[in-house]
């Protein structure tokens, strides 16, 4: 018995440090953050929308096609950078994508898209930030892919990148 | 010119961390010294420079350029060179090359053997750590185009206590490497040399704990003022990577003094130094390399993860596989009673580790999850807050009353006249404590009473000045008691209350009224800010005192912070954080009521006074040998 506990530190130590090896060599995001709405459905919210000033309702918009929510902000530098791939999903993928406006001015907004261009078929003003709790947002920017039942199937915090980019195009091709 | 001069006392130092492995063992002393000494002002200097190019805010080099700016504090210039993760790698090395130099300076006839292993050991780690610097971080890389001015400082970073606290933590953990050090060169001997090398070890572990446990108190007291949630410990990944080596050391020292006194348990405290110097590199992987999502991240690079790893499979394979092979010569047969100062350290021993690991476990559990299963999860707060209390409570009343026990003998009705002032004591003060806050809550009763308990036991030792004290011990143990009331009182008794208030106009918390008097626009050295007036009254509408929390905006890292502005006292600390708002609607605001919080801090610096009065009176020891 004595003879073997000596080794037994060694073996832990080395098991340990397997378990990082094998997560340092994998593909894998840090910033993939878990959430318990995944396969789940969406949150229910109201919101007014930016660009009609109707008031928009989930329950009756998020049926029969994959969507993507964004949560943006003018002030997030971050959402500047992953503005080319969001116009490059809306162009590409033909899905919609309903940016959530997150804390802002809603004056801002309007140039900010007129100038870098407006990937969103709807934007939706969350001045107190609201649905970004209901959604459990950690910080923005934030993406969920929710699909044609209204269930969320990703999600990804911080900017698209182009690795992201291939991976959300590969979940809205199979959620097709 | 002056940066290239560093990147060659950079190379240097790599050049005599080397020699040194050749020569420790068999070279002449004299040879020694000069490559210790070389090592030691090569490191120095490469520090130093590094240093210089960040006060004369030198942007031809890339790590000034990433982490300076012209118009930031000279001291936040001097702080910013280990704020970043390229310059804490060059104080890491001259942290280790210092320690080295200690260990050559115990140097003697008698030891040589001892001290020769250990330098080679050491020598092994700092050759190791010079070359991941060189290789994958190097501070002194250069720009490819010149600019003019740096990307800035984080201005959450640039901060008194933030400017010392890695320092301090450094000097923890690689005190912790000299202890590895003995522990290797203690098992290469194979125990036939009869030498004392847990007098050698012991006041490198003291220097170590004495550095971690103030070097995290600061960590803990910037974040309660810094990051405005009323807290001040949050079980991040980074905080426990600092908390785990610290938990070790604290059994290290224990359980070297039964070593000392009994020469029992031997094996054991050479796994505990091996261990502990491990989870401290460890720590440094899991923040380096961006395994792990913390507020404490430095930049991300998987290399430099590849790089940590494969120097701790090393380091720990080579240093564990020796204990496996010949801890056996290190078990001994000297039993002793389990009512006695050895038992009562045990258990803490056993407690502590226990900790450790249940710490260790909640860290790393969602890493390996995700390995094994590919879901994500989440540890936090609660896991550990359910699981480390109740296993530290006993551990807290054994540290009660361990000191009293005398070595080996005791008769249980001894101990129990023995304690008898301190139980009084104890009583009265919880009583008191208790009926002022007027919560029964189990913890809260508990923690208090715990607290008093150890205090009273101390002060009341400390009066009497019994001779077969360690004066270092009791006041450490005293600051523990300190520290434990301050933590209980302030996370059982916390108030907070969150509301939207407008200008001329108050909102109470606990017994006092606070009264919104305005709100203006400041200009600071490097930021703009709002800042609010409020005035605090006490129940007989006499000014307490006024707090002024502050918004900043820092325009050239475009980050912004909030200011909690804090009054304290023995008793209790106000605590007021501003929010987002407008003149119309009011400011949302976060007050907090958080009592005996500055306990926390005192009991620190009491604790890191008891070290070092400790540290010294065994270095006396080491001369008498």
């Amino acid at each position: 018995m004595q003879k073997k506990i000596p080794i037994f530190p060694l073996i832990v130590f080395f098991f340990i440090l397997s378990v990082f090896f094998y997560l340092l060599i994998v593909d894998r995001n840090p910033s993939e953050l878990p959430s318990n709405l995944i396969n789940k459905n969406i949150p229910t919210f109201e919101a007014k929308s930016l660009i009609s000033g109707k008031k928009f309702i989930s329950t009756k918009e998020f049926k029969g096609e994959t969507i993507l929510v964004n949560f943006f902000a003018t002030w997030c530098k971050p959402c500047r950078d992953e503005h080319d791939f969001l116009k490059k999903i809306s162009d590409k993928k033909k899905v919609k994508i309903i940016g959530i406006n997150y804390k802002d001015s809603s004056k801002k907004t309007v140039i900010w898209l007129k100038n870098l261009g407006n990937p969103y078929s709807d934007v939706l003003v969350d001045k107190k930030g609201r649905i970004a709790i209901e959604w459990g947002v950690y910080g923005i920017p934030e993406t969920f892919v929710v699909n044609s039942n209204g269930i969320i199937k990703y999600r990804h915090v911080g900017a698209i990148t182009g690795k992201i980019y291939k991976k959300i195009s590969l979940i809205i091709d199979k959620n097709e | 010119m002056v940066a290239s001069i560093g990147n060659l006392a950079l190379w240097l130092s790599l050049i005599f961390s080397i020699l040194q492995i050749y020569v420790s063992k068999k070279g002449k002393l004299k040879v020694i010294s000069v490559i210790v000494n070389g090592l030691l002002i090569s490191s120095l200097g490469s520090f130093i420079i590094l240093m210089y190019l960040h006060i004369v805010s030198d942007f031809s080099i890339l790590n000034v350029f990433e982490n300076s700016h012209t118009t930031k504090p000279l001291l936040y210039k001097i702080s910013g060179v280990w704020g970043n993760h390229e310059g804490s790698m060059l104080l890491w090395i001259l942290v280790l090359t210092i320690f080295n130099y200690f260990i050559f300076k115990l140097y003697n006839k008698n030891n040589s053997l001892l001290i020769s292993k250990t330098l080679k050991v050491q020598s092994l780690i700092t050759t190791g750590f010079i070359v991941f610097t060189i290789f994958t971080s190097n501070p002194f890389k250069k720009m490819i185009v010149e600019q003019e001015n740096g990307l800035g400082f984080n201005p959450i970073l640039q901060d008194p206590a933030l400017a010392i606290h890695p320092p301090l933590l450094y000097i923890g953990y690689v005190g912790l490497s000299a202890a590895f050090s003995f522990s290797v060169a203690t098992l290469n001997l194979n125990n036939k040399e009869n030498i004392a090398w847990y007098t050698y070890m012991k006041p490198f572990v003291l220097v170590a704990w004495a550095f971690l446990t103030i070097g995290i108190a600061i960590g803990a007291l910037w974040a309660y003022y810094e990051l405005g949630w009323g807290g001040w410990w949050f079980w991040d990944p980074v905080e426990n990577a600092s908390f785990m080596p610290w938990l070790l050391a604290t059994a290290l020292l224990h359980s070297l003094i039964i070593v000392e006194k009994r020469k029992s348990l031997q094996a054991w405290v050479l796994l505990l130094a091996l261990l502990a110097f491990l989870l401290s590199v460890i720590g440094t992987f899991l923040v380096r390399s961006g395994i792990l999502t913390s507020v404490h991240t430095f930049a991300l690079d998987p290399s430099r993860g590849i790089y940590i790893l494969i120097f701790t499979a090393i380091l720990g394979g080579y240093s564990l596989l020796l204990f496996g092979k010949k801890s056996k010569n290190y078990f001994d047969k000297n039993y002793f009673n389990f009512f006695s100062k050895e038992g009562s350290i045990l258990i803490n021993n056993i407690l502590m580790t226990i900790v450790c690991a249940t710490v260790f476990l909640g860290t790393v559990y969602p890493l390996i999850i995700e390995a094994f299963t590919n879901n994500k999860i989440s540890v936090g707060e609660p896991y550990f807050n359910a699981t480390v209390v109740p296993i530290m409570l006993p551990a807290i009343l054994v540290m009660g009353v361990g000191p009293l026990l005398a070595w080996n003998r005791n008769k249980k009705s001894e101990i129990l006249k023995k304690i008898l002032p301190s139980v009084l004591l104890t009583g009265i003060m919880s009583l008191i404590i208790v009926s002022i806050y007027k919560s029964f809550s189990l913890i809260g009763t508990l923690g208090v009473i715990l607290a008093f308990w150890i205090i009273s036991n101390n002060i009341v030792i400390l009066i009497k000045k019994r001779k077969n004290f360690s004066t270092g011990m009791l006041v450490s143990h005293l600051g523990v008691g300190f520290l434990i009331l301050g933590i209980t009182a302030s996370s059982v008794w916390q108030e907070e209350k969150i509301t939207k208030l407008k200008t001329n106009s108050s909102t109470e918390i606990n017994r006092y009224s606070i009264f919104f008097k305005d709100i203006n626009e400041v200009v600071g050295s490097n930021y703009v800010a709002l800042k609010g007036n409020f005035v605090v009254y006490d129940k007989e509408k006499k000014i307490v005192t006024e707090l002024t929390p502050e918004n900043r905006y820092y325009p050239v890292t475009n980050i912004y912070t909030t200011e909690a502005s804090i009054h304290s006292n023995i008793f209790r600390d106000l605590y007021i954080v501003l929010g987002t708002g407008n003149k119309s609607e009011g400011w949302v605001l976060k007050i907090y009521h958080n009592p005996l919080v500055i306990w926390i801090w005192i009991g620190a610096i009491v604790i890191f006074i008891g070290g070092t009065i400790s540290i010294f009176k065994n270095l006396e020891k080491l001369k008498k040998i």
